[in-house]
């Protein structure tokens, strides 16, 4: 489990302690769900980002 | 009385657009004090805008089937001179110069617009109990929550207010006040529909859509606002078509897809009784229901959650400043998004185009899909979970569990009414196709309704 406290102060971030304490439990399933998918990507998949430069408009 | 029937009775006569509107002001003046479905009700333009078009159909300008029908909508598109304020504090003054796209799409088809519908804080939400406008209400038990994020949009068509309201839909903010209201909830693939002049919640994930009375009314109503709109960057140029099903249309010789594994697992029993039903109904219907092996929706969820989290948090972070704007829940999502590393919001991308890949095997040996919308019917105003399968479930992520994954991967999903628990709630049916292909699910949806599949009207409507 990641230490979401330190990682706010890391990231200067301006969360009140009490606010983490009650958000990590959320963040902790998430990743637990989030980080074995990860492991399983090939480096050829790349994200689905919508950008197109021809699509772009002065 | 659907779109199509008072359209109908306008051409012959039988009321005035300026009677129709007027009535359905009288039903907001009933019913909003207790609904609180609409934030801004804009009961003169709506009056003027009415006697325009009877004037139009007078002198034979006929706009089409919208033409003088009485919508609303989310109070997050962009309305000229009118205030839109997403539902939060941070917009109070926002007073936009020009309309949304699908606004002005609806205003040139002729739509009577009544006003601005409230709805969760700034769409991050599935309850609509919003802290600053207050709580929607169910129309069907004032008790119960209309769902979210689009819960006044689902309330104010349940409750006979409008014919149809817009909506938008991140992670099922359509369909599911669809399915807690007893309404028809569609939301189009991504690109069909332009978010120009929305306000953003996830731009990757956000799509508008309708919420009507019945299957055809939206697909009238898709017929108005689908279309390229080079204002939005992720416009499509896909070709549209007419959305309406014909009369008579039919379900024979479909493969409906039927997914037990995930969307038929933890379920209240109304819901499932229901289903199940509706689906037994298709298949006396002509269809042939195929039981499909669906790729990791759980995986897909939690990808969607990501990407959710992550850029709802950068397009809020310039508020953040001052935290007393938001409400505890909205605040507690946006605090998570911004502890997440930029790492994993591109893994989350790169995994929602590797899901994208093995789901679009699911349409070779299938047509649509068809599962419940909600594993749950609407919780109590105030309820922070619900009980499913036994397991104790946070209600936000159980409501969304059916719903999200079809955001993550753009394809076109329906939720329509097929039937009432045992305490009287409306039970959501959710039909999924390929992408842009609309026009196939509106025609399920509309020989499913046709052949029996829906509920009553609700009480108050």
């Amino acid at each position: 489990m990641k230490d979401w406290t330190s990682i706010a102060k890391a990231a200067g971030l301006d969360i009140p302690a009490k606010d983490v304490g009650r958000i990590a439990p959320s963040l902790n399933a998430l990743d637990e769900t989030f980080r074995p998918l990860v492991r399983n990507l090939t480096p050829e998949m790349e994200p689905a980002l919508s950008f197109r430069a021809d699509q772009e408009r002065a | 009385m659907t779109i199509r029937e008072a359209a109908e009775a306008l051409r012959h006569r039988r009321f005035s657009a300026v009677e129709l509107t007027t009535a359905a002001l009288g039903r907001i003046e009933r019913f909003n004090p207790a609904l609180n479905a609409f934030i801004t009700v804009t009961a003169e333009q709506a009056l003027n805008q009415a006697r325009q078009t009877d004037a139009d159909l007078a002198a034979g300008r006929d706009r089409g089937p919208l033409h003088g029908i009485p919508i609303a909508v989310k109070d997050l598109f962009y309305t000229r001179g009118i205030r839109t304020t997403a539902g939060s504090p941070i917009y109070r003054n926002l007073v936009p110069d020009y309309d949304a796209f699908a606004v002005s799409r609806l205003e040139a088809a002729g739509a009577v617009m009544l006003g601005k519908l409230n709805m969760h804080e700034l769409a991050y939400g599935i309850t609509s109990a919003n802290p600053h406008f207050g709580a929607v209400r169910n129309p069907w038990n004032a008790k119960h929550s209309p769902g979210g994020s689009s819960g006044g949009s689902g309330a104010a068509v349940a409750a006979g207010m409008v014919y149809a309201a817009l909506g938008t839909d991140t992670g099922g903010s359509i369909r599911i006040p669809a399915s807690f209201c007893g309404t028809v909830g569609l939301k189009p693939t991504y690109g069909r529909v332009s978010r120009h002049g929305v306000v953003p919640l996830s731009w990757s994930l956000d799509h508008v859509g309708p919420l009507t009375r019945s299957v055809r009314d939206a697909a009238l109503v898709l017929n108005a606002i689908a279309g390229h709109d080079p204002a939005d960057g992720a416009s499509s140029r896909h070709p549209t078509v007419d959305f309406v099903p014909d009369e008579g249309c039919s379900v024979r010789g479909l493969r409906i897809g039927f997914p037990e594994s995930f969307f038929f697992e933890r379920l209240d029993t109304d819901v499932e009784l229901c289903v199940r039903g509706a689906i037994a109904r298709t298949e006396a219907l002509g269809a042939e229901i195929k039981p499909v092996k669906v790729p990791d929706m759980a995986a897909m969820n939690a990808a969607g959650r990501m990407i959710l989290l992550c850029e709802a948090s950068a397009m809020l972070e310039p508020h953040l400043a001052d935290r007393s704007q938001f409400g505890p829940d909205v605040l507690a999502l946006l605090d998570q998004g911004r502890l997440l590393p930029a790492t994993d919001y591109i893994h989350a991308q790169r995994l929602r185009r590797q899901m994208q890949r093995e789901f679009a095997q699911v349409w070779s040996s299938v047509d649509c899909l068809v599962t419940p919308a909600t594993p749950n019917t609407a919780p109590r105003v105030g309820e922070n979970t619900v009980k499913l399968g036994g397991h104790e479930e946070d209600v936000r992520l159980a409501t969304t569990r059916l719903v999200r994954s079809m955001n993550l991967l753009g394809l076109p999903a329906l939720s329509i009414p097929c039937g009432l628990s045992d305490i009287g709630l409306p039970v959501g049916l959710q039909i999924v196709g390929p992408p842009f292909e609309e026009a196939l699910i509106l025609r399920v949806g509309a020989a499913m309704e046709d052949g029996g599949v829906g509920i009553p009207p609700c009480p108050v409507a």
